[in-house]
């Protein structure tokens, strides 16, 4: 084997690459990150769970409100997501750590030294695999919510007003959890320690910031629970700032009325305020890449 | 062409590359070598542009790495054989990689064949033994067909043929005018494949020479080893002739003398004129090795206590 090798190694003119044939452009970064996310098992694997967790989530959800009298079968589709955002948050980390797990990103940046592109194809590949990932857990969530509602005789119509902008911010709250959880993994790199932060920032930082604030404020003895609340309140301000609630919001109507004491961000806001929670980390992760070494 | 010029890498208070220059050619097999900590890898992740140096300059066929319009295909580099992420198959991971210059699925497939990793090309590289890891990363190097070669501790981990291949492989890319950067820390191992050799400790350059030129620079280069029945008038006899004498393990009448500054032939002439026999009369070579312990006795930053194994034991 070894002298064949050899002989082989250095008799190849046909294989030089044409000179047409030049370095890294934008398409072909792009095609390499996306064999890379799709070659690895943890890719279909938290797809899976992800479209698996949405429909169980909605057919339990449905099945336990569908006694209540006015129940409703398209206002309960976003409590489908409560669990699949996290399964969609965990497949952009390791999409966003893929390449510090081991030393691949030696691989990855000498053969695109310019390092940015890198991000920005990670971006466009995870976007095009967690919209279809998004896009196959909005079938679930209709389809887990169809046995409880066809068992009330009622038609779901999936076209009736809002219902289109909810399914769509639907789609978007998974494909923005796939986003943030690359530009957490990209920043951080090491995948437990991203993961960690990810999960915190969605899931633990409202909870942990509520218990505090409760703990901060003095017991409100003497005021009346009647009192409206006209005036903004910082935590209520605050919490609705917060990844998971402004993510949230772009799957309500625009008519429904946000937390009392919090600016009313509506579904588009939303969006915005958790476009930003993604961009943030984006950035940071885009200048360490540029800016650094990496060893 | 690898042109380093007063490279220099600080972190924090640490200098891991100190003023640095060398070159290494097209056509030669340039080794690069140190003890652990001297500062190799660094040298090679700034040549790449994987890191920043302080100060100096890198540059591949005169252009700093990041500014190379195809850098695959300019420069070929393994830098660690776990370069692979563990879940991915070896030949995804070099589609990945072929993908970023737009090279095709049959020099993938060439490269593989090349380096005998076809019955586990499409196994997981998380999976490979260490060989089959070093494998993958002359795969990876090679994916380009690249003019400069800089390949971080190749041969370590592979077995007896797979070392050899290395040594055949490294010498024939550049016998086709390539340019190849090998670094090491096992000298005998550039000492047979090497054409140039440039050692470093602690940063900083201590030799940049040909493999002969620093053979000879041993201390031990030249040395003529002689047992004779008369080593005293033998060695008045070799000192009187400008000989330097080295070394004398006494044990008359079998002593050994160490000298240099003389040939063989002499010693053997001087031998004869004070009537003393003869048993033994030969060269010393040095080797790679000796010479390169000597120029790295002072820069080696993990070294284990000596065993006495000296004199002491010796003289029982």
């Amino acid at each position: 084997m070894t002298a064949a090798a050899t002989d082989r190694a250095t008799s190849s003119p046909t294989s030089r690459p044409a000179p047409t044939t030049k370095g890294p452009t934008v398409l072909r970064v792009v095609a390499s990150e996306w064999s890379k996310l799709v070659s690895l098992r943890s890719t279909a694997w938290t797809a899976a769970v992800t479209v698996g967790l949405t429909w169980v989530t909605a057919y339990l959800s449905a099945n336990a409100s569908s006694g209540d009298p006015g129940f409703e079968p398209l206002s309960s589709l976003s409590q489908g997501l409560v669990l699949s955002q996290l399964s969609m948050l965990v497949l952009g980390v390791l999409a966003g750590t893929g390449d510090f797990r081991a030393g691949g990103f030696r691989t990855t940046f000498t053969a695109v030294p310019r390092r940015l592109p890198v991000l920005m194809a990670k971006v466009l590949v995870t976007t095009l695999v967690g919209g279809v990932v998004a896009v196959v857990s909005l079938a679930a969530l209709v389809l887990g919510v169809l046995p409880a509602a066809r068992s009330r005789d009622i038609p779901l119509d999936l076209t009736a007003q809002w219902t289109p902008q909810v399914l769509l911010g639907s789609g978007l709250l998974l494909l923005g959890m796939a986003l943030l959880g690359l530009a957490v993994g990209s920043l951080v790199r090491r995948t437990v320690l991203a993961v960690t932060v990810a999960l915190a920032l969605v899931f633990v930082l409202p909870v942990g910031f509520v218990l505090a604030a409760d703990l901060a404020s003095p017991p409100q003895v003497g005021v009346s629970t009647e009192t409206v609340v006209t005036e903004l309140d910082p935590v209520s301000t605050v919490m609705e700032l917060m990844p998971s609630n402004a993510a949230y919001r772009m799957t309500t109507t625009p008519d429904s009325a946000g937390p009392d004491g919090a600016p009313d961000l509506g579904p588009v806001g939303g969006g915005l305020v958790f476009a930003a929670w993604i961009l943030l980390p984006l950035v940071a992760a885009g200048i360490r890449l540029r800016t650094r070494d990496l060893t | 062409m690898i042109q380093v010029e007063a490279l220099t890498k600080r972190y924090g208070a640490t200098t891991a590359v100190d003023g640095l220059s060398f070159i290494a050619r097209p056509g030669t097999v340039t080794g690069f070598l140190g003890p652990n900590g001297a500062g190799k890898s660094t040298t090679m992740r700034m040549i790449v542009g994987l890191e920043r140096p302080t100060s100096g300059t890198a540059t591949v066929a005169g252009r700093r790495y990041a500014d190379l319009d195809a850098p695959l295909h300019a420069v070929g580099v393994m830098l660690d054989a776990r370069s692979v992420h563990p879940g991915r198959t070896a030949f995804r991971h070099l589609l990945a990689h072929a993908r970023t210059h737009g090279i095709g699925r049959s020099r993938i497939e060439e490269v593989i064949a090349m380096t005998g990793l076809e019955p586990v090309a499409r196994r997981r590289a998380g999976t490979f033994s260490l060989g089959m890891g070093q494998r993958l990363g002359i795969a990876t190097a090679l994916l380009g067909d690249p003019e400069v070669l800089i390949l971080d501790e190749p041969v370590n981990g592979l077995d007896p043929d797979g070392v050899l291949w290395v040594r055949g492989l490294v010498r024939d890319l550049a016998r086709q005018g390539r340019t190849v950067l090998l670094s090491s820390h096992l000298m005998h191992e550039l000492a047979l494949c090497a054409d140039r050799v440039v050692i470093i400790g602690r940063g900083r350059l201590l030799a940049d020479a040909t493999v002969q030129e620093i053979v000879d620079r041993s201390e031990r280069a030249g040395t003529v080893r002689v047992r004779s029945s008369e080593p005293e008038a033998l060695e008045r006899a070799l000192c009187a002739l400008g000989a330097e004498v080295l070394s004398v393990e006494p044990g008359t009448p079998r002593g050994v003398l160490r000298v240099r500054g003389v040939s063989v032939d002499e010693v053997g002439v001087a031998a004869g004129r004070c009537g003393a026999m003869v048993f033994e009369l030969a060269t010393e070579g040095g080797s790679l090795e000796d010479a390169y312990l000597e120029l790295t006795a002072d820069a080696v930053e993990y070294r284990g206590r000596a065993t006495t194994v000296g004199p002491e034991a010796g003289a029982r």
